[in-house]
């Protein structure tokens, strides 16, 4: 007996589905989202794991959602409000610092102190870096078009693509290819010289991959900090009012007000299919409901491999789907903090507080790091992106006391021996005691604190493999190959059956593409 | 300066400015090469290690395209060339076994071999063989294509070998299509964990993946890094000698045959260039020879910073090719021994485990000699040949005067834990390493591939993206090298495409 019918069903209250979700419903459709746990959100909630204090638990800048995303939920007026970070700054072992604010001025007299060389080269670097980011921005909001097909669809998306090549100048593409190519390190080391400034640039292209930066193919995630778009101007990372929970509570309202219905502890079994389409989900307690499509936004390994029944997907798909690299290499130290972390490099309450804190020396020192996961254990050294996000958003935690938002890598999801209550702990301490080097009195601050390995990741928010980004970002899972060659666009090989969430293009990250072209892929088809 | 008795000069005897000279030749240009050791050949050069024996000093193996050998009539000069690889590739196991592989269709051997680790894997072999051997082609096919300037203007003129390469690989097939194009930029680590179970089989064949370049099993790129060498082997082990003169004299040959000249013990110091246009060279001496045309078979960082010089170029060129990666890694050691050595006959590798390989590697991320080294040993008679990697070129602790011993005794201590008789029989050992690479066969940061094959440095990004078509920024000026776009490993490919570049002429 079914307990309702609907137009679209989404599987999953996550950021993309969402906004799947939302468009749907802004097109005139009835939608339904299915979520598995009582909160909204996915890996973008925000919770008080410690009463009186918040934490953005997974997830916790945002840089890259949509613009267009925004206005057209218009998210604001559901409650989106985005404070920009404005620093980054890496302590140094010798008791130094190495900081970029976002005042220009500012950073390049911080860098000259350490590197005129550097300095001189950082604008020029930051211009090069900017334009191949607009240059490839496009690429984002494009449906990838099927290499191998003759169909009148994926050639004109072929044209499409070559179109888009041919806008660019020369320059472009081949500084395009090189950077999808490169090793961040290599990159790096042809424009600086600085340690703490290659170190911590070259960080944020191995976040959330299994790679180390001297590994080819991880310049190309340094672009996604020239990706970045806060009211309209290009900006590295900001935070969101209430933590990145903020977002995807302003898209859960966006979509209600919209007419979408969403219900939590609802947990899909699996989808029902009649006749080889795709017609409805039945819940794990027995209730089912009737669609007409049904979007998943879930990862692709639960998507096609436990949601659906394998025979009504061909083999090959199957196959490809197994094979989608799904490793996670992420930890995530949240803590509940009695009083401000001390740094000895920068005493005081300072702005340094209200930006992000690195722990990146140099380049060797994430490479060793990286080192230690691929041989299954967690780094001992490892890279630390810190935040306090209570110093941006006064709310997160109780008056004079605070939260930290810590992203560790590496920490690898098939650890040996795998992970377990003591493995745990221990990765905890390793990140506190790293943090310690630089900040002594944070120890004795912490009121309490929340450790999530990428096994955590999987279980809490339901992410196979515990990678935040559905899927690792390498080359051959990207662009016409996500999640499997054919099937990178939105559609799956069951009909009816729609795909929108990270494990598809454009990737991971909080950008919501996934789920907006997803959504207009569905509507294009719609009979 | 003398008189233009030559209108090419082509600047280095390795086996690409032999190519390329002999193309010439043939063409009816008058061709002088000039060379800066005693002997021609380059990385192939007949050098002896000891004056009692011959033994292949750097590469075991090499064989030039068969449309080469056929343009250049050189089984006439005396080359004998296989048509298929037959030789047996062996993976020294730690407990005493070994894993034998050839990659001759239907050989029983290799399927019982396999057979013994996994049923399964064994059953696979055939067709991973029939597809690498199909994406060897298809690449040997994309180094037979000349990559077109990305100019919107040239890109349909010169776009249109691109496009039929492109064709071609959708012409493998669905399948084979997608799983080209995926290999290229995956991991040996992946790619052989697709195919096979058994960890012995996977890191024997990651071993060929990580060979000659500074690249972990776990590196992206080392699926293509894998078709690349077994392209240029025919397989997965050396080829075994096939007697008859060797790849150099052959080719010496082919060149004076066409009437062209060669110099050797005749170093080239400075690239003559005027108002951005090539005018000759000077060698070492001062004579200065004049040439309307100069191909350089040295790697584009020598050429271009060294011989021609920044002055000469422009500024965000002479950057780019200052960040071209030469990274070498490999130092070979030689031991020769008493005919006692205990090795079976083959190409031999130490590559138990991917995990062991990537260990190796990472040695080279820290300037670095790997204590547990990935090793690939030939024999010759009586001369053990060891290939060691990583052995970094700028080492962080020490230097290599110093660190020789330290190469010299790793290697024979691991290579000993395999062969008990093998200590007893040396009677010699000589190495050399990634700095004399340098010093004494003229090779940048002792990179043999004039370059690292890795995925930003490869196609129309080889020698530098917009440069891959042999030119440079000065007229007249070539580069035919291992360096370019087709070159690196044996093949002679980047020397044939520098001469038909230079014999359609026309300038950019």
């Amino acid at each position: 007996m079914s307990a309702g019918r609907y137009d679209a069903i989404v599987i999953g209250a996550g950021h993309n589905g969402l906004i799947a979700a939302a468009y749907l419903a802004r097109a005139g459709r009835k939608v339904l989202v299915l979520e598995r746990r009582e909160v909204v959100g996915g890996a973008a909630v925000t919770e008080e794991i410690f009463p009186g204090y918040r934490f953005t638990e997974f997830s916790y800048v945002v840089s890259l959602l949509r613009p267009e995303i925004i206005r057209d939920l218009e998210l604001p007026k559901h409650g989106l409000k985005i404070l920009p970070l404005p620093s980054t700054v890496t302590p140094l072992d010798n008791g130094d610092y190495l900081a970029a604010w976002d005042d220009h001025d500012l950073t390049r007299r911080e860098l000259y102190r350490h590197s005129p060389r550097d300095a001189e080269a950082a604008d020029e670097y930051s211009r090069v870096m900017a334009r191949a980011a607009k240059a490839i921005k496009p690429i984002l909001g494009l449906v990838p078009p099927d290499p191998s097909s003759l169909s009148w669809r994926d050639l004109r998306g072929l044209l499409k693509l070559g179109q888009y090549g041919a806008s660019l100048s020369e320059r472009e593409i081949y500084r395009i290819a090189k950077l999808v190519t490169q090793s961040a390190a290599d990159l790096l080391d042809e424009w600086f010289e600085l340690d703490p400034l290659k170190g911590t640039k070259s960080a944020s292209g191995i976040i959330g991959t299994f790679l180390g930066p001297r590994s080819p193919g991880t310049a190309y995630v340094l672009l996604h900090h020239y990706m970045g778009e806060i009211d309209g101007a290009f900006r590295a990372w900001g935070f969101a009012k209430n933590g990145t929970g903020g977002v995807t509570a302003a898209i859960a309202s966006s979509a209600r007000a919209l007419g979408v219905e969403i219900r939590t502890g609802a947990a899909v079994d699996h989808v029902v299919v009649r006749n080889g389409r795709a017609c409805g989900v039945a819940l794990e307690n027995g209730d089912d409901f009737e669609a007409q499509v049904v979007m998943s936004a879930a990862d692709p390994k639960r998507t096609f491999l436990q949601f659906v029944d394998r025979r009504h997907l061909p083999g090959e798909f199957v196959t490809a789907i197994e094979r989608f690299r799904v490793r996670g290499s992420s930890g995530k130290v949240n803590i509940a903090l009695s009083e401000l972390p001390q740094f000895t490099c920068l005493p005081g309450e300072g702005p340094l507080h209200r930006g992000a804190i690195s722990i990146s020396p140099s380049i060797d020192y994430i490479e060793r790091a990286y080192d230690q996961a691929k041989y299954g254990q967690f780094s001992s050294q490892p890279y630390i992106d810190m935040i306090i996000p209570s110093m941006i958003d006064r709310d997160m935690a109780p008056p004079g006391h605070h939260v930290a938002s810590c992203f560790v890598q590496y920490a690898p999801y098939d650890i040996e021996g795998g992970w377990d209550d003591a493995k745990r702990e221990a990765f905890g301490e390793t990140v506190i005691a790293t943090l310690e080097r630089y900040a002594p009195n944070i120890r004795r601050a912490i009121v309490g604190k929340q450790v999530i390995t990428p096994q955590d990741i999987e279980r809490i928010a339901g992410i196979t493999g515990g990678n935040i980004f559905h899927g690792e970002l390498l080359l051959h899972q990207l662009f016409f190959l996500r999640p499997a060659p054919q099937w990178a666009d939105f559609r799956t090989p069951l009909p009816g059956y729609y795909f929108g969430a990270s494990g598809a293009h454009p990737g991971g990250g909080v950008m919501g593409a996934a789920g907006k072209l997803a959504a207009h892929e569905i509507l294009k088809d719609w009979r | 300066m003398s008189a233009a008795k030559h209108d090419v000069i082509v600047v280095g005897a390795g086996h690409n400015g032999l190519v390329t000279a002999a193309y010439l030749a043939k063409a009816g240009h008058k061709v002088l090469v000039l060379e800066r050791a005693e002997v021609p050949g380059g990385q192939l050069a007949a050098r002896r290690l000891w004056p009692e024996v011959e033994a292949p000093v750097l590469h075991p193996s090499g064989q030039l395209r068969p449309d080469i050998v056929r343009d250049l009539d050189l089984d006439r000069h005396g080359l004998r060339t296989a048509a298929t690889n037959g030789g047996a590739y062996v993976s020294l196991l730690p407990d005493g076994g070994s894993l034998r592989l050839t990659t001759d269709a239907g050989d029983a051997g290799t399927i019982e071999s396999i057979g013994r680790m996994s049923a399964r894997d064994a059953a696979r072999w055939p067709e991973f063989v029939a597809f690498m051997n199909g994406a060897a082609a298809f690449l040997d096919a994309a180094y037979r294509t000349p990559m077109p300037r990305l100019l919107r203007s040239e890109l349909v003129r010169e776009g249109l070998p691109l496009a039929s390469l492109l064709l071609r690989l959708r012409r493998l097939g669905r399948e084979d299509m997608f799983r080209v194009m995926r290999s290229l930029s995956m991991s040996a680590r992946e790619f052989t964990e697709e195919w096979f179970e058994s960890e012995p089989l996977r890191a024997a064949i990651g071993a060929l993946a990580i060979h000659g370049v500074t690249l972990g099993a776990y590196s992206a790129g080392t699926g293509f890094t894998l078709i690349h060498n077994w392209l240029n082997r025919g397989g997965l082990a050396h080829r075994p000698s096939t007697g008859g003169a060797s790849l150099t004299d052959a080719l010496v040959a082919a060149v004076s045959a066409g009437g062209g000249e060669l110099r050797t013990s005749c170093a080239v110091e400075r690239i003559l260039v005027d108002k951005q246009q090539v005018q000759g060279v000077r060698v070492a001496g001062g004579e200065e020879i004049a040439a309307s045309l100069v191909v350089s078979a040295a790697d584009p960082r020598t050429t271009l910073l060294g011989l021609v010089g920044a002055p000469e170029l422009p500024p965000e060129f002479v950057w780019q090719a200052q960040s071209i990666r030469m990274r070498g890694t490999v130092a070979k050691v030689h031991l020769l021994t008493d005919g006692r050595h205990g090795l079976p006959e083959g190409t031999l590798v130490v590559a138990p485990t991917l995990k062991y390989l990537e260990q190796a590697y990472d040695a080279s991320k820290y300037g670095e000699i790997s204590e547990r080294p990935y090793l690939e040993v030939t024999t010759a008679g009586p001369v053990v040949s060891v290939h060691y990697e990583f052995a970094s070129f700028a080492l962080r602790k020490g230097d290599w005067q110093d660190e020789r011993a330290t190469l010299e005794t790793r290697a024979i201590d691991m290579l000993a834990s395999f062969a008990p008789t093998l200590r007893d029989s040396i009677r010699g050992v000589q190495s050399i390493t990634p700095l004399d690479l340098e010093q004494d066969w003229g090779l940048a940061q002792g990179d043999l591939n004039h370059g690292q094959p890795i995925l930003d440095q490869i196609f129309f990004m080889r020698p530098l993206p917009g440069w891959s078509d042999h030119r440079t920024p000065v007229e007249g000026l070539y580069l035919c090298g291992s360096g370019v776009h087709g070159g690196g490993g044996i093949s002679g490919a980047s020397g044939r495409n520098a001469a038909r570049v230079m014999l359609k002429g026309g300038g950019r």
